[in-house]
């Protein structure tokens, strides 16, 4: 009796390992890769349906939206990747564009899946760009509340604007290239030049935002299936909303001031000659000392950077003589304070907005006079008096010393 | 004297040595604060000083923990629900042995529910509660069957992963930190640093298990060492999470988080090695945390039961998975979670915040009565 009873207890207990063994394949609603389309890069625009959807809505049917953005999504779906590996090498496009228009970014994602049998997913995001008319009425902190909260858009998605239409940074004419990644990639050449911003994911953003002071997002512009950065957007801290672009050159003085460039060249003159010179810098260190007087703020910009003569078309100069080289450095040194000097009148005249982080030094040095100035900073800031002081050192002049 | 009295459920051989008891203070304090920590600190404090906030919490925990050990080591193998009755007589002893239990128990359904909510959202979407709460408990429950010495010897596997696989992960996200957001230090003087003490000691609360493992120690006389070390150790954890998720988010950004430490480590991405993206490493060992932390609970609450009816402790074991499972649904969003996390932390501040002083004044000054007596 007790031996029946306990190969009950065995039979019972075997049976219950093995059906344990199907939990552990973990496939509780699982989905396969091969069924989704894995979106990649996202753009944001002003309103304007595309073809395709207008001719599905003149059929009716549709559901009740506004019509206030227009995203753009960029899928590489599995028909595009499996072509593609078939065919021993990229033959065509690798990745797909798909528009949606609506009001809600999340009912527009959903909405994609009531277009394809592959629904989209956003684990791989890379790349969110929001066109400019778009950043200019909206809120950034609304338009990308979505994808902060959700659970597959990584937080460290990268955030850019596109002075034009955004969705057209998201196509390229290159065969197998994903412009999405080609776009995530770009953001890592900082050491090569100044005029690229610090990546801004999108959980910096939001921190920005709530900080409420302003700050610069990468400008992305596009022309024939081809995309450059291009200076920089100002985002207003105090609306989220996007006010004005800075050029190439004024980005670069942000990032003297910032001091947070990794490489990139000076450019300047001869000042007797008038001939090229140019400087390539290899380290960059910038300091910002607010200075408090009762009321008057001002600050001291103190910049030092060590770098190389690259290109000298000074005839006359020889870069085995000190001499030269220093006059190399003052030209140098004169360009860079022509480019911080130009870009601090735009921030301070034109816009009224503090985009390189003297707000940011203030609160750091002097917490007491930031809590009571904080409020209205753009505008305090726009009448700082503001001295620099440049010194770049030229280390060495590469291969080729003087001319003849 | 030792043996003479039978001592309840108490094996001889089922003992912890001191360095276990330390992984059991630290495995126990881990839990839901270490992703919560830095927003709800932030909430109070508001500077970036969060992190000096974070040292004074454990400071006071430490102070805390020694009082227990104090009070434990008066009561030599004995845990706290057997010689409480000796100090405030049968009734409140008993009283506050409920408490107590009451306490392990809501924590333990705490910890079983915010482990389904940030596993249910972030690592497997589409998996229901229950299949996730229940293995989980299953597992607890094969593993506490054995007594302290199994539970202890797992604890001391998992510690060496967690701290080990957390550190990885902690100082990978140094590509998105910025110093700038940890100035500027007491910048707004000491006051707001005060202000968060509370939230951040009560990020500590684990040391009240003293009050039972002392019983079990090896040397119960180094007690007071484990504590201190075995605070010390999340302590280090706690500042190094705190410095690097402010440093990243910002004091503005991680108070409008949810989870502020699983957002540090989703924000960045390093290519070149084998895993672009580590959360699902900080999920795991956070996971085998709140494993270890439930565990406690579980034969924490068993223990007392058995110790208070002097039963077997198989039964309770069983009897309280139940239990556990339905104040863990309790809650019926994400707040009510958070706010069940805050109601057993105000609990843990007086139970074990002010009692065992209470009683440790009241058992010395018997203590000495019984001496001048003789």
């Amino acid at each position: 009796m007790k031996q029946t009873y306990n190969h009950y207890v065995q039979f019972l207990l075997v049976l219950l390992s093995v059906l344990l063994l199907f939990p552990l394949t973990g496939c509780w609603s699982s989905h396969e890769i091969e069924e989704q389309s894995l979106g990649v890069g996202v753009a944001y625009d002003k309103a304007k349906e595309s073809m395709i959807e207008k001719e599905l809505d003149e059929q009716g049917e549709g559901y009740e939206r506004k019509n206030l953005i227009t995203s753009t999504y960029q899928l590489i779906t599995p028909q595009v990747a499996s072509s593609n590996t078939k065919q021993g090498g990229p033959q065509q496009k690798s990745y797909v564009n798909v528009s949606e228009t609506g009001d809600s970014p999340f009912q527009m994602v959903r909405e994609l899946s009531l277009r394809s049998d592959t629904p989209f997913t956003a684990y791989h995001m890379k790349v969110i760009v929001i066109g400019e008319a778009l950043a200019r009425s909206y809120s950034l902190e609304q338009l990308v509340d979505q994808n902060l909260r959700d659970n597959d858009f990584r937080p460290s998605c990268l955030v850019l604007i596109s002075k034009g239409r955004a969705s057209n940074t998201l196509e390229s004419k290159t065969a197998g290239e994903v412009p999405a990644f080609h776009l995530s990639g770009m953001v890592d050449n900082t050491y090569r030049t100044t005029r690229i911003l610090p990546p801004m994911s999108l959980i910096k953003l939001a921190s920005k935002i709530q900080s409420g002071s302003s700050f610069l997002l990468q400008n992305v512009l596009s022309a024939n299936g081809e995309v450059k950065f291009a200076g920089a957007a100002m985002i207003k801290g105090k609306s989220g909303k996007m006010i004005g672009f800075l050029n190439e050159e004024e980005l670069e003085g942000v990032t003297w001031i910032t001091g947070k460039g990794k490489g990139g060249l000076v450019k300047s003159f001869d000042k007797k000659t008038g001939q090229l010179i140019v400087y390539e810098i290899e380290s960059m260190k910038s300091h910002i000392q607010p200075y408090v007087k009762g009321n008057n703020i001002s600050f001291d910009v103190h910049i030092e950077s060590e770098g190389r003569l690259s290109e000298n078309r000074v005839v006359s100069g020889n870069p085995f003589e000190n001499q030269f080289l220093q006059k190399a450095q003052k030209a140098s040194e004169k360009e860079v304070e022509y480019l911080v000097k130009n870009v601090v009148e735009k921030m301070q005249k034109e816009y009224k907005v503090d985009v390189a982080g003297f707000g940011n030094r203030l609160r750091i040095k002097h917490p007491r006079v930031w809590r009571r100035v904080k409020e209205n900073w753009d505008q305090t800031f726009s009448e700082v008096p503001i001295n620099y002081d440049v010194k770049l050192t030229i280390k060495d002049y590469g291969t080729s010393g003087s001319k003849k | 004297m030792k043996g003479s009295e039978p001592l309840e459920m108490i094996n001889s051989k089922d003992c912890i040595t001191t360095p276990q008891t330390t992984i059991v203070v630290t495995n126990f304090i881990l839990g839901t604060g270490i992703l919560t920590l830095p927003r709800a600190a932030a909430e109070k404090v508001k500077t970036p000083d969060i992190w000096l906030t974070v040292i004074l919490g454990g400071i006071i925990a430490m102070i805390v923990g020694v009082i227990m050990v104090k009070l434990s080591q008066q009561f030599p193998e004995r845990t706290f629900y057997q010689y409480s009755q000796e100090i405030v007589g049968k009734w409140m002893g008993k009283l506050f042995s409920f408490l107590m239990i009451g306490y392990f128990l809501t924590l333990g359904g705490f910890h079983a529910r915010s482990l389904a909510e940030v596993t249910e959202y972030l690592l497997l979407e589409g998996t229901p509660k229950w299949a996730i709460i229940m293995p989980f408990m299953w597992a607890s429950l094969y593993l506490i069957r054995g007594g302290i010495n199994p539970i202890a010897r797992i604890f001391e596997i998992i510690f060496p992963i967690t701290v080990i696989l957390f550190l990885l992960v902690a100082f990978m996200s140094i590509k998105i930190f910025e110093v700038d957001n940890l100035r500027p230090v007491l910048g707004s003087g000491i006051t707001p640093v005060l202000k968060g003490i509370k939230t951040t000691a009560l990020a500590f609360t684990g040391p009240e298990i003293m009050l039972l493992i002392l019983a079990f120690m090896k040397e119960p006389n180094k007690a007071g060492k484990a504590v201190l070390v075995g605070i010390t150790i999340p302590l280090f954890i706690y500042v190094i999470t705190v410095v690097m998720v402010i440093g990243a988010l910002s004091v503005d950004g991680v108070v409008t988080r949810t989870w502020p430490t699983l957002d540090l480590i989703r924000s960045f991405e390093l290519t070149g090695l084998i895993f672009e993206r580590f959360d699902s490493l900080l999920l795991v060992v956070w996971i085998m945390q709140m494993f270890t932390s439930f565990t406690i609970n579980h034969y924490a609450a068993s223990l007392g039961l058995s110790q208070l009816f002097q039963k077997d402790i198989h039964p309770f074991m069983y009897g309280l998975l139940p239990i556990f499972y339905l104040i863990s649904m309790i809650p019926k969003n994400i707040n009510d979670v958070f706010k069940l996390g805050d109601m057993v932390g105000n609990v843990a501040l007086v139970l074990f915040g002010f009692l065992p002083l209470f009683l440790l004044i009241i058992s010395k000054i018997k203590g000495r009565k019984y001496e001048t007596n003789l």
